[in-house]
């Protein structure tokens, strides 16, 4: 473990390097990201404003929602922004080269570097999200540890799909599209899912599930879920992530090694 | 050391030739044997060369052999290990070197991918400082290694690579085309370096190469494929004895050759003031030469060996 922490750390040591190579797109890439953010922000709170509640949340517990979904969506693309870029590695060859090294591929492929940019955009986020944490003033320890542990649990289903999207690049060179799905379905939580009349509902909580990954973090810290719920989601995590490194072992026995 | 056992490897590519909608809706897939049974085994210290037209399955041997491929059958053992495994203390000892494949950071100087390296593969301080001087001093690589890799040409890219790839000192190198697109120079540079590093080390090298000059200079053991098959596994020299049995006499004259001369020649040749061209099997030209040179009035003469391409054509031609 010690080894990999290691690893971890001079490849974003390096990735930050190669990133100061290009300091003109960082500059713009951080301007987007601020404008997106300044959007959204926007929008919920027009949405808030004008509805007094949001589906029976006030105005502070659906910006809780609002800051979880960035605070996940954040730290997802800060610690796998690697699979961004894993279908180049796949069509030009270059994945041999990882696969043999003498570390698992995924600190590579997966992980790879802790994206920067990213990083100084979840200052806010996590400041924000305190901010709002302590305005709508449910924080004890029981449901600030139920919210953490459903926080890790999103990790663990957003780093399932990541692994999924991978050995499909693996095994189909797809990636992109893939990817992007994931980003589009995603954002359907960036308010409470609960806006969505059943079926929608139930399909974008357990099916997709993003309802489990984004909204349940917040409903668990408003003791809005029963155990029930609260063990399925934890199963889900944990199921999806046995398939995913299940369909990891599959791709790389057929992988055929494209670009030589 | 390296063990192969009746090893296939078959690919499975789409179908071409169909429509749009045929392949959409039913899509269909045919299977392409890569590898047909091959056997063969390779001692600790050798030097290898692997050859045979593109497709014919020695980069697929190689990639299966680093643990990169799943063999579809057949049982597989390098150190003692089972490649696919990809256990770490087969991978730390183990080298795969791709001629045109780039491992290094691309906006980086090379020394940032070495530094990396000696993390990945668990290396002392003491080690790294001595194996890289080393491999500096092997390669002349000293005004490169600070330099970012994007502003290298691709002969001082590719010694770059070797050493990043070398830098943990392998005991087993697989290496694909590792002089591809190459001039002379850095051709020869790799070469004579491959050569010096197999010989200081005693790393056991399996190399593929469009170049048979590289192989000839290389390898005394040599294993042709060509459709997923071996066709001659053995010395280099054994090879160019079975399929060479020709030389060419090349003859530099000072006088031309009268015509009632020429006509008493039997064997076949070219001519062409001053050069006097014969090819034949050395035993007759031996005869040849013990029954005209004396007639002739020449400057030099040379005995040479058919190129190593030919006869390399003429082996996967079967013809001798």
């Amino acid at each position: 473990m010690k080894r990999y922490l290691k690893l971890y750390w001079l490849f974003s040591v390096q990735s930050l390097k190669v990133v100061w190579q290009h300091k003109t797109g960082v500059l713009f890439f951080m301007f987007g990201k601020l404008i997106r953010f300044l959007m959204f922000l926007f929008f919920v709170m027009i949405l808030v404003k004008n509805t007094k509640t949001l589906v029976g949340y006030t105005f502070n517990e659906t910006l809780v929602f609002y800051f979880t979904f960035n605070v996940i969506d954040t730290l997802t693309q800060m610690l796998f922004r690697e699979v961004y870029r894993f279908r180049w590695l796949v069509t030009s060859g270059e994945l041999d080269g990882v696969l043999v090294r003498p570390y698992h591929p995924f600190i590579r492929v997966l992980l790879g570097g802790l994206d920067i940019l990213d990083l100084l955009m979840l200052g806010p986020y996590l400041a924000l999200l305190t901010y709002f944490l302590l305005q709508i003033g449910l924080t004890t320890s029981y449901n600030l540890s139920l919210y953490l542990l459903l926080v890790v649990n999103s990790l663990i289903i957003a780093t399932a799909f990541h692994i999924v999207v991978l050995a499909l690049g693996v095994l189909t060179t797809e990636v992109d599209h893939t990817i992007m799905i994931y980003r589009d379905l995603s954002k359907l939580a960036v308010v409470p899912v609960d806006i969505y009349r059943e079926p929608i509902r139930s399909l974008v909580t357990f099916v997709l599930p993003i309802g489990i990954m984004m909204t349940y973090p917040v409903k668990g810290l408003l003791n809005m879920l029963n155990w029930n719920l609260i063990i399925v989601s934890l199963v889900l995590g944990l199921a999806s992530l046995l398939f995913s490194l299940w369909l990891w072992g599959r791709a790389l026995k057929k992988y055929q090694s494209w670009g030589s | 050391m390296i063990k192969v056992e009746n090893l296939i490897k078959v690919y499975k590519s789409q179908k071409g030739n169909r429509s749009f909608l045929q392949d959409f809706f039913k899509r269909e897939y045919e299977e392409k044997p890569a590898l047909k049974q091959i056997s063969f085994e390779i001692g600790s210290g050798e030097l290898v060369g692997f050859i045979g037209p593109n497709g014919a399955g020695k980069t697929t041997t190689l990639k299966i052999l680093a643990g990169i491929l799943y063999p579809t059958s057949g049982k597989v053992s390098v150190l003692g290990h089972v490649p696919f495994d990809k256990e770490k203390e087969f991978l730390k000892q183990i080298s795969f070197v791709m001629g045109q494949k780039n491992q290094l950071i691309w906006e980086l100087p090379p020394r940032e991918s070495y530094l990396l390296n000696k993390e990945i593969y668990e290396i002392s301080d003491v080690a790294f400082q001595k194996h890289l001087a080393d491999l500096i001093d092997l390669l002349e690589a000293k005004e490169i290694v600070d330099k970012p890799v994007r502003t290298l040409s691709l002969g001082q890219r590719m010694r770059a690579e070797l050493i990043a790839a070398l830098i943990h000192r392998p005991k087993v190198m697989f290496l694909d085309e590792p002089t591809i697109g190459l001039d002379i120079f850095a051709q020869t540079t790799i070469v004579n370096f491959i050569k010096e590093y197999q010989k200081q080390f005693k790393a056991t090298i399996i190399l593929t190469s469009h170049y048979m000059k590289d192989i000839a200079s290389l390898a005394k053991r040599v294993i042709l494929i060509d459709k997923g098959q071996i066709l001659f596994d053995g010395l280099l020299d054994k090879l160019i004895r079975s399929y060479s049995r020709e030389k060419t006499l090349t003859i530099i004259l000072k006088k031309s050759i009268p015509a009632p001369l020429l006509e008493k020649f039997k064997l076949p040749f070219e001519y062409q003031m001053p050069l006097l061209k014969i090819k034949a099997e050395k035993t007759q030209l031996l005869k040849f030469m013990a029954q005209y040179l004396s007639e002739l009035e020449f400057s030099d003469f040379t005995l040479q060996d058919e190129p190593i391409e030919e006869v390399i054509k003429k082996a996967f031609r079967k013809k001798p």
